[in-house]
């Protein structure tokens, strides 16, 4: 039988293994069926198990009944006996099925969450760099925080309806049976009794989102004060922002009130009519018991049962408002596992030697093996856009498309808007696979990048761009996420990034936590953490963007020098205008408009007009912010 | 070139490097239960586990309430204390709120009773029964009432709770603008972010719904009780002592379950964060072929979280063993008492069928009693966590003497973030009235710990930054703003109008204050031509500003603020380069007439000004103007050199 936590290998085995079959994307529906599918079994005996659970609600009130006319008007302490031993029983199957059901459902909602999250995470890594061009992170992010606990409700759902509707039809047999009209009255009234609030929900609802509404207002007020805490206490401003959050709680306040007085108009309402309805029910049962077609047994049996036909037609409502908002939650869920990596493997991959030339035949540019390259261009974006196309990544020119959005758009609109969204996700997708599907134009001595293994082409050129993260952990684990490094590496690494105040500042040393995103360090922290990450990870093909942006200029000169020395006899491409790397340089490429313009050593392509602009450029902005 | 750090930072490394190889498993093997042993050893591992899983969340709940880093967290005595004081403000409305409840509960307890009745008399009464109209005429106009009650008590106990949580997430925002400037520039404000979010939405939820609830059900139970006692004390003594069975096992639950939910509630934020990561660092991920690690980090947080679900799991299943009983029993013993009753002609059957109404009833209240005392202490955890702001001591007692004069001057400045760990060695700096000074040296050198020290933001340890005579530190914050801002490159934009954004440092500013400001810095033409002028509503989520205006608004608050001396950290990323040009004018208008100190990552700013500050390992090396310092052939000569060749 299944358990919690779910071994899955979706899209990402972490292995050799091959990953296990994909879901069913075609549709929201196709989709909900494959999660519930996944754990029929389980679904199928906590159904049963809930049937069983409800057993002393749903026999209870009759076995009580049968127990007062046989036993106690009847006078028979046999049958009196004989009856209450068997409630006694179906209170303990009762008890005993309200704990296994309760074992199997926290399992089969877990396995739901747990196994919606995981695949969130496989479908990550299996996309990489990709998916961010294609799905805003939000929207990734908010499949596993919220999507994955609807799925887990769905399965909670469905097996508490079946057993609800299980034990609905016997208590509906049994009533009918005992009396056909204060039967059908009992069935009847429970549908209703739930419906006569539907008029009142609505209005509460608006109120409801209105309350909600104000509340993440509050919330953004509040975060926001948070975010601009250093300003309000270093500039002032504490009044001003106080008060105003103070009006925007009131006015919370307010719609939480409004909210809750209809609240109490439903509440009282459901009190109204659930009493004039037991009222009519003994009524209707003493006139019967009068005429002597019922028993007194029998009306206390429909006293019993009065109100509990309420709670299945409630469930039978709650398992609509779940499955719609599973529907919803499947389609974002959708929207993230369909994708697929545009990258097809070449048929007969080519070993890439690291050692080689690189050459990028879209600039012109050509690294020579072995020595610091650095790369000069007056807008920073077109080098990062090089070293991209080295590295063998997408470029980031794509904005992703949201599933959600156009709240208040319904019906045939909304349903355009979802398709003209599909259409424009698969015109990426399609886009993608055109660029990765023929020869990349980037070739590692002499070899077509495409030609490679992506997996390969990682391994022979780490990319280090400006948006690379650290991840939370100690520091051991930021310099060396994979375990390899000795410490003498380690150390080496750090000195080389001119990291070690990091190190310093943390008592615990390379134990030290980071925060996630390394928050809480100062962006030239990050930064050379992240350098000394790349360094540590000794790729044959090291490309830095911009890696010394953040960092004053005593350590950028430092650094520059002792990563020109560490990296000699390696190939090394660094993308900066900074004279203190220039310096170190063994051959430095000018770009303009994307292509080679200029090359050689720094101290000569001084004399190039364009290179003294640009590389004197960074003094101008300087300047202009006095 | 001095490494910067006179001893060896990396002295400690050998001691605190570890093996890999001996990393603990995500969750230790106890944990897991063990293979291919007989039923009874599987009984005994299932408790042992459950033991184990304890001691975890007792663990996680004590590092809780005890951050190692971040806010402190208050005690749930001071939780008790606010709450208590918030109800005493609202006698009144409390007494109403028990008053109105109290009548609804009791109203819906006399109908079992009523219909009791009803059966009573067609019972005994046969045929020709007498006033069975009038009896459920009466029925229906108790249920009027009921439901008259029960609007009553809800709106009541709505308005009651809504104030309270306004009250308190009021007084929490206001104890957050409250914290000591110090501590607010050091600290990561991560765990504030949480603690106005979640733990306010914990706490409002709580104190919104619980509070109420609990009352109208511990109510409820009550007059329960006390309607079936006046029903038939012979049918309630047994039933009652058969519901008080669960006592125990509720008053464990109740001990433990918090800690289980707040364990659940932090492995969920935990995988939040670790996949939040891994969907952020995508990239990062990809190039460095972390893809296998950081699947299996999710799936260690999972597999936490799964110990914590089954904590909890076994907790609650514990529980309703105890309560399936306990609430379904008393209608067996109901049932055998009173036909034993009945037979001696103690009780008749109006009775038995109002005590088994009530009996079946009571199940409901008593469980919220339980789910509402549940959600009452995760959201006191909550609280605790936001009184814990209220704890933080404030870092200065401000005198009354002001500043005679606008001479900044910094003696003997030493100061540490880490007790034993000075990071400036007693820094000398007397500022020239309308000088630039700039500051240089390499990171961790201590240069911005020197411009918090000279713009008041935290207490030297010893020495002192004085302005005209008085320490920075000793003078009202309302002053200190005026004199020296420190300027980092943060330029939030608040959520609100324009000119709530630019008045910050004199609230008090008229509007032509706030448009002169604008002026000066180049942004009154684009904020007239807004839609509501200065008051447009702008910031995250409202009318949006470019980051050139955004960065135009920072500069406004400072010309109000009007300090006469400004410290730029790394004032180069206020302005973004490429809106460089066009703030150029904005920048000149703001720095001029004032003193100012730049912490300079470029060499071009040290160039301009008028002396250069060298810092390195906490002491100021050289001090001079450009020229001077060239000719001093130290380390900035050296540094230039490597800048312009």
């Amino acid at each position: 039988m299944q358990d919690f936590p779910p071994r899955t290998a979706t899209f990402f085995s972490g292995s050799d293994a091959a990953p296990s079959p994909d879901p069913d994307t075609r549709t929201p529906a196709a989709f909900l069926r494959w999660v519930l599918g996944q754990q029929k079994a389980l679904i199928a005996l906590s159904s049963l198990c809930y049937s069983l659970w409800f057993l002393p609600m749903t026999l209870g009130p009759w076995i009580f009944g049968r127990a007062v006319d046989d036993g106690i008007v009847g006078g028979s302490t046999a049958a009196l006996l004989g009856w209450a031993t068997l409630l006694l029983g179906v209170v303990l199957v009762g008890a005993v099925f309200g704990i296994v059901s309760h074992t199997l459902v926290v399992r089969t909602w877990l396995i739901g969450l747990y196994g919606a999250l995981e695949m969130v995470t496989r479908k990550v890594v299996q996309m990489g760099h990709v998916l961010p061009r294609r799905s805003p992170t939000g929207e990734v992010l908010s499949v596993a925080s919220s999507d994955s606990d609807e799925f887990g409700a769905l399965t909670e759902i469905l097996a508490r309806t079946v057993g609800q509707l299980v034990s609905y039809l016997t208590v509906a047999f049994i009533v009918l049976t005992m009396s056909w009209q204060l039967g059908l009255l009992t069935l009847v009234a429970a549908p209703v009794l739930v419906g006569a609030a539907l008029p009142l929900l609505r209005p509460l609802h608006r109120r409801q989102q209105l309350e909600r509404s104000r509340t993440s207002d509050l919330t953004s007020l509040a975060t926001d004060i948070v975010a601009g805490l250093r300003i309000l206490r270093g500039i002032g401003g504490e009044q001003t922002f106080g008060a105003n959050y103070d009006r925007q709680s009131q006015s919370a306040k307010e719609a939480g009130v409004a909210a809750g007085i209809w609240q109490a108009v439903v509440e009282a309402v459901g009190v109204l009519l659930s009493g004039i309805f037991l009222v009519a029910l003994v009524w209707l049962g003493t006139r019967q018991v009068e005429a002597g077609t019922l028993t007194v047994g029998e009306l206390i049996t429909f006293l019993g049962y009065g109100l509990f036909m309420v709670g299945p037609i409630r469930t039978f409502f709650e398992f609509a408002q779940k499955g719609v908002r599973s529907m919803v939650s499947a389609r974002k869920a959708i929207a993230i596992f369909e994708q697929r990596p545009p990258w097809r493997a070449p048929a007969e991959p080519v070993a890439l030697d690291g050692t080689g030339a690189l050459h990028d035949t879209t600039s012109g540019l050509t690294v020579q093996p072995g020595i610091l390259t650095v790369v000069v261009s007056a807008v920073p974006e077109q080098s990062s856009a090089l070293a991209d196309r080295l590295g063998r990544y997408l470029p980031a020119d794509t904005e992703p498309v949201p599933v959600d959005g156009d709240d208040g758009v319904r019906g045939r609109a909304a349903r355009r808007a979802r398709a003209e969204k599909a259409r424009e996700r698969a015109r990426i997708a399609a886009l993608d696979e055109e660029r990765a599907g023929h020869d990349w134009g980037v070739t590692l001595g002499g070899v077509d990048l495409a030609r490679a293994d992506l997996a390969d082409v990682r391994r022979q050129v780490l990319v280090s761009d400006t948006g690379s993260q650290l991840f939370a952990g100690t520091l051991q684990d930021a310099v060396d996420p994979h375990g390899r490094l000795t410490r003498e590496q380690a150390e080496h690494a750090l000195r080389v990034a001119n990291a070690e105040d990091v190190y310093d500042a943390l008592p615990e040393g390379w134990q030290g936590q980071l925060d996630e995103r390394g928050r809480g360090l100062s962006g030239g922290q990050r930064q050379r953490v992240v350098l000394a990450r790349a360094i540590a990870a000794d790729p044959p093909v090291l490309v830095l963007v911009e890696p010394t942006s953040a960092v004053d200029a005593h350590t950028e000169a430092r650094i520059a020098e002792r990563v020109a020395g560490t990296r000699r006899g390696r190939t090394t491409v660094v993308t900066t205008v900074s004279p203190l790397w220039l310096h170190h340089a063994d051959h430095v490429v000018l770009l303009h408009d994307g292509t080679v313009v200029a090359e050689g050593r720094h101290a000569d392509l001084l004399a190039v007009d364009d290179y003294r602009r640009v590389v004197a450029r960074a003094l101008d902005e300087e300047e202009a912010t006095r | 070139m001095s490494t910067g750090l006179s001893h060896d930072p990396l002295a400690t490394s050998a001691a605190t490097w570890r093996d890999r190889t001996e990393d603990p498993p995500a969750i230790p093997d106890e944990l897991r239960p063990p293979q291919g042993v007989g039923v009874r050893e599987r009984h005994r591992a299932l408790w042992q586990r459950h033991a184990l899983r304890r001691q975890r969340a007792e663990d996680v709940y004590a590092a809780s309430r005890n951050p190692a880093r971040g806010w402190p967290v208050s005690g749930n005595r001071a939780v008790l204390a606010f709450f208590g004081d918030l109800v005493r403000s609202r006698k009144k409305s409390f007494a109403l709120l028990v008053a109105l409840n109290a009548l609804a509960a009791g109203s819906a307890l006399v109908v079992p009773r009523l219909l009791g009745e009803l059966v009573n008399r067609v019972q005994t009464q046969g045929a020709a029964v007498e006033g069975l109209d009038t009896l459920a005429l009466v029925v229906v106009g108790v249920v009027l009432l009921q439901a008259l009650f029960t609007f009553g008590a809800q709106r009541t106990s709505t308005h009651f709770g809504q104030d309270l949580l306004a009250s308190a997430r009021e007084y929490i925002v206001g104890t957050i603008l409250r914290l000591p400037v110090g501590r607010v520039e050091g600290a990561s404000t991560g765990d504030l972010v949480t603690r106005v979010t979640r733990d306010v939405g914990t706490m409002a939820r709580s104190v919104q719904w619980g509070v109420p609830r609990l009352l109208i059900s511990l109510l409820t139970v009550l007059l329960s009780v006390v309607a079936m006692l006046l029903n038939s004390v012979v049918l309630a003594v047994p039933a009652l002592l058969v519901f008080s069975l669960c006592t125990p096992a509720v008053r464990t639950y109740l001990t433990r379950a918090p800690k289980a939910y707040i364990t659940e509630g932090a492995t969920y934020s935990r995988i939040n964060t670790t996949l939040t990561e891994t969907v952020e660092g995508a990239r990062t991920v990809e190039a460095l072929g972390l893809s296998a690690a950081r699947v299996r980090a999710g799936s260690d947080d999972i597999e936490v979280s799964a110990q914590a679900e089954r904590y909890g799991m076994t907790l609650r299943n514990v529980l309703f063993a105890a309560l399936n009983g306990a609430f379904q029993v008393p209608q067996v013993v109901t049932l055998l008492v009173g036909a034993y009753a009945y037979g001696r002609g103690w009780v008749d059957l109006g009775q038995i069928t109002a005590a088994m109404l009530y009996v079946v009833a009571l199940s409901e209240p008593l469980d919220a009693v339980i789910g509402e005392v549940d959600r009452l202490q995760v959201g006191a955890a909550s609280t605790s966590r936001l009184l814990g702001i209220a704890e933080v001591q404030p870092d200065r007692e401000p005198g009354d003497r002001l500043p005679d004069g606008v001479e900044l001057v910094g003696e003997d400045l030493r100061f540490a973030y880490r007790e034993g760990h000075d990071v400036l060695h007693g820094v000398d700096l007397r500022l020239r009235t309308g000088e630039r000074l700039a500051v240089v040296g390499p990171s961790g050198s201590g240069k911005s710990t020197l411009g918090r020290l000279l713009s008041g933001i935290n207490r030297p340890r010893t020495g002192s930054a004085r302005v005209g005579g008085v320490d920075l530190v000793d003078l009202p914050l309302e002053v200190l703003r005026t004199e020296v801002a420190l300027v980092t490159q943060e330029h939030h934009v608040f959520i609100g109008t324009v000119r709530d954004n630019i008045v910050l440092a004199r609230e008090d500013s008229s509007d032509d204050a706030v448009r002169e400001a604008l002026r000066a810095v180049g942004s009154l033409a684009w904020v007239e031509r807004l839609p509501d002028g200065l008051d447009t509503m702008i910031g995250s989520g409202r009318f949006a500003l470019t980051p050139a205006q955004a960065q135009q608004v920072a500069l406004a608050r400072l010309i109000i603020a009007d300090p006469h001396t400004l410290v730029l950290d790394e004032a180069t990323s206020l302005i973004d380069p490429r809106t460089a040009r066009t703030l150029e004018g904005s920048m000149n208008n703001l720095l001029e007439g004032r003193t100012v100190v730049a912490i300079a990552h470029r060499l071009h700013t040290a160039h301009d000004a008028d002396r250069i500050a060298v810092v390195m390992d906490g002491l100021v090396v050289e001090l001079g103007s450009h020229d001077e310092l060239i000719d001093l052939d130290g380390e900035y000569a050296a540094l230039w050199r490597a800048w312009t060749s």
